[in-house]
């Protein structure tokens, strides 16, 4: 449930990248696609979150617990810092943001995927 | 190249500030390229936070020292964050500064007294844990304070004291 749904999270985070970096490529502002995608990604982090929370006690405390739920808890955070900047900011580099925050996501998101395979009992 | 802030593009509506408000000041350190780095050191400062919280909360006696530096470096992260999304730049120079020099020092530190580290803060060996971003993010940071101090009218240096 875990790996699956981190993953899930991670290859619409990709996706919602690649979008923001193509749109700040052609130099342009948000759009539907965008938004959509990072309301799909947001949306998975919210999951993510409730269980990692519920579940986050079956990983060995003397490993990345820690970090494992702090990432969990903290990752539903980034899509709308990432759609705020993008409402605020009129120019190319609201996209630059929100791939950042994109990988931020894809990145840590596979990261939860890996502690929860390495130690998870 | 270094474009102007912020960047005039043909292709968009943009108007980000009043002409008057820009003048009288350097410009602001949170709008154009400065979102990008308000944006990292946004997402720093939640990974710091959120580890450092769980790390003094679950098992602060492992790692004492490793762990109150993982929350002084938390508080540097938001601090410089708000600064530079502000344009406080008194603030955001000192909190780079901090920023740089902890993270050379416990780099130093985490390699040379490796008992007192048993576990990673963000500063321990420079950074690596994080992709050396802590490492170059104070250096960027700094230069952006410094940039938009000069585009911004002022001859040298910033404002700040």
């Amino acid at each position: 449930m875990v790996v699956t749904l981190a993953f899930a999270v991670t290859a619409v985070a990709v996706a919602w990248g690649a979008y923001a970096a193509w749109l700040a490529w052609r130099d342009r502002l948000v759009d539907d696609a965008a938004l959509i995608l990072a309301l799909l990604v947001e949306a998975g982090l919210l999951v993510l979150a409730v269980v990692a929370a519920l579940r986050f006690r079956r990983i060995d405390p003397h490993s990345e617990g820690a970090t494992f739920l702090a990432y969990a808890l903290s990752l539903p955070v980034v899509p709308p810092m990432a759609l705020f900047v993008a409402i605020k900011e009129k120019t190319r580099w609201a996209m630059v943001v929100g791939v950042v925050a994109a990988v931020t996501v894809a990145v840590m998101a596979a990261r939860i995927a890996q502690i929860w395979n390495l130690y998870a009992r | 190249m270094p474009a102007e802030l912020p960047t005039p593009d043909a292709s968009t509506p943009a108007t980000p500030a009043p002409a008057s408000a820009r003048a009288a000041q350097p410009a602001a350190t949170g709008t154009g390229p400065g979102r990008l780095i308000v944006a990292v050191y946004a997402v720093l400062a939640l990974a710091a936070t959120g580890r450092s919280v769980l790390q003094i909360t679950e098992y602060f006696a492992r790692a004492p020292l490793a762990y109150v530096l993982s929350a002084v470096a938390a508080v540097i992260y938001l601090l410089a964050t708000y600064a530079l999304a502000t344009a406080r730049r008194a603030l955001a120079l000192t909190a780079c500064s901090i920023e740089l020099a902890g993270v050379l020092v416990v780099g130093l530190a985490s390699y040379a007294a490796r008992d007192a580290f048993p576990d990673k803060t963000v500063w321990s060996h420079f950074g690596s844990g994080y992709g050396y971003v802590p490492l170059v993010l104070p250096v960027v940071g700094l230069w952006w304070l410094r940039h938009t101090a000069a585009s911004g009218g002022q001859s040298t240096g910033t404002r700040a004291g």
